[in-house]
């Protein structure tokens, strides 16, 4: 079994973020849970789809998504990016520093860069390029969805349901149901944390 | 009808980018050809062109192109769109050929500046794109549109003073409006300047009653500066706090964003509400 696995409300919600913001930056965080040494990504926070360079309100959303995290007995084991020109598959460097506030909360944090191409109807993959910080650098882990020789893979989507399903989400044009930080700033009324609609769809999608 | 017409307005004046929408308003208008009866029936075309280009509707994008062509057979407001067409199917120095073109008829032309910047930016020239804006802000300095996208050109490089510069350009222009002031306010800090964004922080919530981000900004930085405490001059110099308020005032500054958020978050879920109060409390 993989070390990391990422739960379809995790994929979907970090996929639905990009699907609702074509044109900008987004970027999020992942809410985790750990258990025998294996990391279940089981939530997506979206943060942001302007001014993501920007760290004022990420401090604030880094500091309250804590509270919420532990009310919840969870961890915010990752962070999810995907740049506005879809041909950058690198971590952006203000995302890597970013990130790197992130591994004070979370010594184990990954941070993913989603790859905009992979994200097409007709792709076969997740579309998401782990990062790890090791050495105190980030680096790449650029076949991380990909079976090894011993047939595992280091990283993994919970089951073959969850691309499809995503795929279909995003077909549906799901994304309206997903509220981020930036949007929250503007009306307090949308529920950031949770977004407890969107995961009733994805639920029963 | 008319509502669908009244919202596509609205959708331009507020130039919000909300392509699948005006599709949706506009197919209707299309299809039974009440368009022809539209006011605006020709800046409703030429949105419905942009949202089909957003959305890959390439084949619309071109049946509309045809049917502006025919009506505005010199424009050049129109020739830039046949680039837009170019650059969306992938064939980018054809775009450029036709946007250098239309600048070398006439070096003036924003429209056709604005794409080459626009098309520059989408190879990942920026570099190329930040040179070319420059130019144009040389001759067109009240622009802060275009202010602000050589700020988002220079953050790609990571160069923040000079995407603080640009702000500061616009805000000189529109000292009044507080959505530059709260740009200004993230950038300073994120560049560790503390001192002005306090001053910017307090300057939106000023303009703009009950600015929930404007006030989470107040107390994230008042309570940043109380925390910091006792700075060495240098230190002080540094983050921008050699004139900052007393403690006192950091402390009621602090306390008066609290009030303020409280009251906001009234109308907040449950979720929300509670991690936003217990964050106000730490």
């Amino acid at each position: 079994m993989s070390k990391h696995t990422i739960s379809l409300q995790a994929y979907a919600k970090a996929v639905l973020h990009c699907a609702k913001y074509p044109w900008a930056t987004v970027h999020g965080l992942l809410l985790t849970e750990k258990k025998d040494g294996k990391i279940r990504y089981v939530d997506a926070i979206p943060l942001a789809h302007t001014w993501t360079q920007f760290t004022p309100m990420f401090d604030v959303a880094l500091q309250q998504i804590q509270l919420h995290a532990k009310t919840n007995g969870l961890s915010i084991g990752g962070y999810y990016v995907v740049h506005e020109d879809v041909n950058v598959t690198q971590l952006p460097e203000f995302s890597a520093l970013l990130a790197k506030t992130l591994l004070g909360v979370s010594d184990d944090a990954v941070a993913f860069v989603i790859d905009a191409k992979k994200l097409a109807p007709e792709s076969k993959e997740p579309g998401l390029i782990p990062y790890v910080n090791t050495d105190s650098q980030w680096k790449a882990v650029p076949a991380g969805f990909a079976t090894n020789k011993n047939g595992s893979a280091e990283f993994a989507l919970e089951n073959n349901r969850v691309l499809a399903t995503a795929k279909r989400l995003v077909a549906e044009r799901a994304e309206v149901a997903i509220h981020d930080f930036d949007e929250h700033l503007d009306d307090v009324t949308l529920d950031w944390l949770q977004n407890p609609l969107l995961n009733e769809r994805i639920k029963t999608a | 009808m008319s509502s669908a017409v009244e919202l596509l307005s609205d959708i331009r004046q507020s130039s919000e980018r909300r392509p699948f929408e005006v599709l949706k308003l506009a197919e209707p208008l299309l299809n039974t050809g009440k368009i022809s009866r539209v006011d605006d029936v020709w800046l409703v075309y030429e949105q419905v062109f942009t949202a089909a280009i957003d959305e890959g509707q390439i084949e619309l994008a071109k049946t509309i192109l045809t049917i502006l062509h025919k009506r505005f057979n010199d424009s050049q407001r129109v020739r830039r769109l046949y680039g837009m067409v170019n650059e969306a199917v992938g064939h980018p120095s054809e775009a450029k050929q036709l946007y250098q073109q239309m600048l070398d008829a006439d070096e003036t032309n924003v429209l056709a500046s604005k794409r080459l910047v626009a098309l520059l930016k989408a190879e990942g020239h920026t570099k190329e794109a930040i040179s070319q804006l420059v130019t144009y802000l040389d001759t067109h300095a009240n622009d802060f549109e275009a202010w602000l996208e050589l700020c988002s050109l220079y953050l790609r490089h990571n160069l923040y003073p000079q995407a603080a510069f640009c702000v500061e350009e616009i805000i000189l222009q529109q000292p009044a409006n507080h959505y530059f002031h709260l740009c200004y306010a993230e950038i300073c800090y994120t560049m560790g300047n503390l001192g002005t964004a306090l001053k910017e922080y307090l300057r939106v919530v000023e303009l703009s009653t009950d600015n929930v981000r404007g006030f989470y900004g107040v107390k994230l930085v008042a309570d940043r500066i109380l925390e910091l405490g006792n700075l060495s001059k240098k230190e002080q110099q540094d983050a921008g706090l050699a004139d900052a308020p007393q403690p006192a005032t950091l402390q009621r500054l602090s306390q008066l964003a609290t009030e303020r958020l409280v009251h906001a978050y009234n109308s907040a879920g449950e979720t929300s509400k509670k991690t936003a109060e217990a964050w106000l409390k730490e």
